[in-house]
């Protein structure tokens, strides 16, 4: 695991981005982020300019992960699925493989039936392209980073990092 | 791990302030957050719990720009500290790709320490971390308390691999910066170091086609090999349950749905307005049917207007022509008025040309006479 670099390509990127976006319009959602379970936002779909999906992404990992701890200490291997629900705005995840979060924003406008329909069957779908990543990541990984980024971002630290 | 979106062009690795607990790594974090311009640093976010102790985790992410055509974006993450919220501690190690171990530097505090160290090292190998080749920097902190215990008593104690470390001050912040500065250093190193042992065959990328382009479309990055093999299928299988044939023009979404001030979906909704009315029968497929007939009047949901020989076409050229003159309302137009006609029904002769109901009206009216008349004279 601790050599496993998640590395997507744009090619992927696009065909996410457009089972998302169909998800989107078919559940009448507001918007969706997939999610790596460290924490790390993989991509974005709908109206996300007033969300900090940075903070956001770190923060559902967090939840999803404390929630399958809640799982393992009730025995269960995992949640896969997590709704929490607001007055207005209500976020379904759902696991996504075996490393990602599909996190869907919707409000009331739809309905969590529909939304958990469309995420179920998006998961899916995506779950196919991840593992198509697994294969093919290590033939790809060839740039990047290449041998001067470390020091090239040293350069950087020292500008941005003054006391 | 270090994720590598090459579509956003970013890098983005985890780096994670360790240590036992009130050792300072929530400090840490709010000294780069007050000292790091805001356009490079993200919003700080904290778990804690009502006395400020660190409940789940601190978050900050950093953006150092943009190296070689890629956003280095760094997400720093301290754990709760103190010995019973190991559970959080160790969810907050998923994925990490570098470690700042932050010890205090009170003699009194060397356990802890340890202690804290010993269950970092448990933590990684629970998650299959070769501890040895994760990078890691130690910071002794709290060194500008009195009585603190010297760096090579520390070194002994704590550092046997020989790590790098550093004296600290969190809350002065001496030190903070050279720690992170190092760590991240070191972590993109590793991944340097990774990707490379990964693509042994070949590391011909040429860094400056790289770094130019910026925002477009990738170089051609992905192997040859691996873009033939993704290219038969930009849409893999159209998904079962998504009626619509093709994916922009026939989405049957409510526009009232639809944010006209967001690009990303505005440019759907252009797209999609005008497949819907140049081919109104490809929408039927998946759309729903009173759309379908509103816009064009079928002859299966026509109904014929009673009392009118007329077949659809028929009334479908009067309803266009806009002079809709039934001919039903023709006929009687050789009377004056409707009061007229009520007036001669009652004057009892029948007329042949009279709808069908004007008989049994004059029959009542006559009866009502004819009651009224016999009241007024008494008669049984």
């Amino acid at each position: 695991m601790a050599d496993d670099s998640l590395i997507i390509y744009e090619e992927e990127i696009n065909q996410i981005d457009s089972l998302i976006s169909k998800m989107l319009k078919g559940a009448e959602a507001k918007c969706a982020l997939l999610v790596d379970k460290d924490g790390h936002l993989i991509t974005r779909q709908g109206f996300t300019h007033s969300l900090d999906t940075t903070a956001l992404a770190a923060l559902l990992a967090g939840s999803f992960a404390s929630t399958k701890e809640i799982a393992r200490l009730v025995g269960e291997p995992e949640f896969s699925v997590l709704f929490h629900q607001g007055k207005k705005d209500h976020i379904h995840m759902s696991l996504v493989g075996d490393r990602s979060i599909l996190v869907v924003i919707f409000d009331d406008r739809t309905t969590i039936g529909m939304v958990r329909l469309y995420a179920k069957e998006t998961a899916i779908e995506l779950g196919k392209i991840f593992e198509k990543i697994k294969e093919q990541s290590f033939d790809k990984s060839k740039a990047g980073i290449t041998n001067d980024f470390a020091s090239q971002a040293e350069d950087k630290l020292d500008d941005i990092f003054q006391d | 791990m270090v994720s590598i979106n090459y579509s956003s062009r970013e890098v983005c690795c985890k780096i994670v302030y360790y240590g036992p607990g009130l050792s300072g790594k929530t400090t840490n974090l709010l000294y780069v957050h007050s000292k790091v311009p805001s356009d490079t640093r993200g919003k700080m976010i904290s778990l804690a719990t009502e006395a400020d102790r660190t409940l789940y985790f601190d978050f900050l992410p950093i953006n150092i720009g943009t190296i070689n055509g890629f956003a280095a974006k760094f997400q720093l993450y301290t754990v709760p500290g103190q010995v019973y919220y190991n559970a959080t501690r160790k969810l907050v190690l998923r994925g990490v790709d570098g470690v700042v171990f932050v010890a205090d530097s009170q003699p009194d505090k060397m356990e802890e320490n340890i202690e804290s160290l010993i269950n970092l090292e448990e933590n990684l190998r629970e998650y299959g971390y070769d501890i040895s080749d994760l990078p890691m920097v130690i910071q002794y902190n709290k060194r500008d308390l009195p009585g603190v215990l010297p760096i090579e008593t520390l070194n002994a104690k704590l550092n046997t691999r020989g790590l790098p470390h550093f004296g600290a001050s969190a809350t002065l912040g001496n030190g903070v910066f050279d720690t992170l500065k190092l760590i991240i250093k070191l972590v993109l190193e590793k991944a340097k170091r990774s990707a490379s042992d990964r693509a042994q065959p070949s590391v011909n990328l040429a860094p400056g086609s790289a770094a130019e382009p910026a925002t477009p479309a990738p170089p051609a990055t992905p192997a040859p090999q691996v873009a033939s093999t993704d290219e038969p299928e930009p849409e893999p299988e159209p998904m079962a349950p998504y009626p619509e044939p093709a994916p922009e023009e026939s989405v049957p979404a409510a526009p009232s749905t639809v944010d006209p001030v967001t690009s990303e979906v505005k440019d759907d909704d252009t797209g999609r307005l005008p497949g819907r009315a140049t081919q109104p029968v490809s929408v039927g497929v998946g759309a729903p049917s009173a759309e379908a007939t509103s816009t064009d009047p079928e002859p299966t949901t026509y109904r014929p207007y009673p009392g009118s020989e007329e077949g659809p076409q028929d009334f479908e050229k009067k309803v266009s022509s806009a002079n809709f003159t039934p001919k039903k309302m023709e006929e009687p137009d050789d009377d004056d008025s409707v009061s007229n006609r009520i007036r001669s029904s009652s004057g009892g002769d029948a007329d042949v040309s009279r709808p069908a109901m004007a008989p049994s009206l004059k029959k009542r009216g006559d009866n009502k006479k004819r009651g009224f008349i016999k009241r007024l004279f008494g008669i049984k």
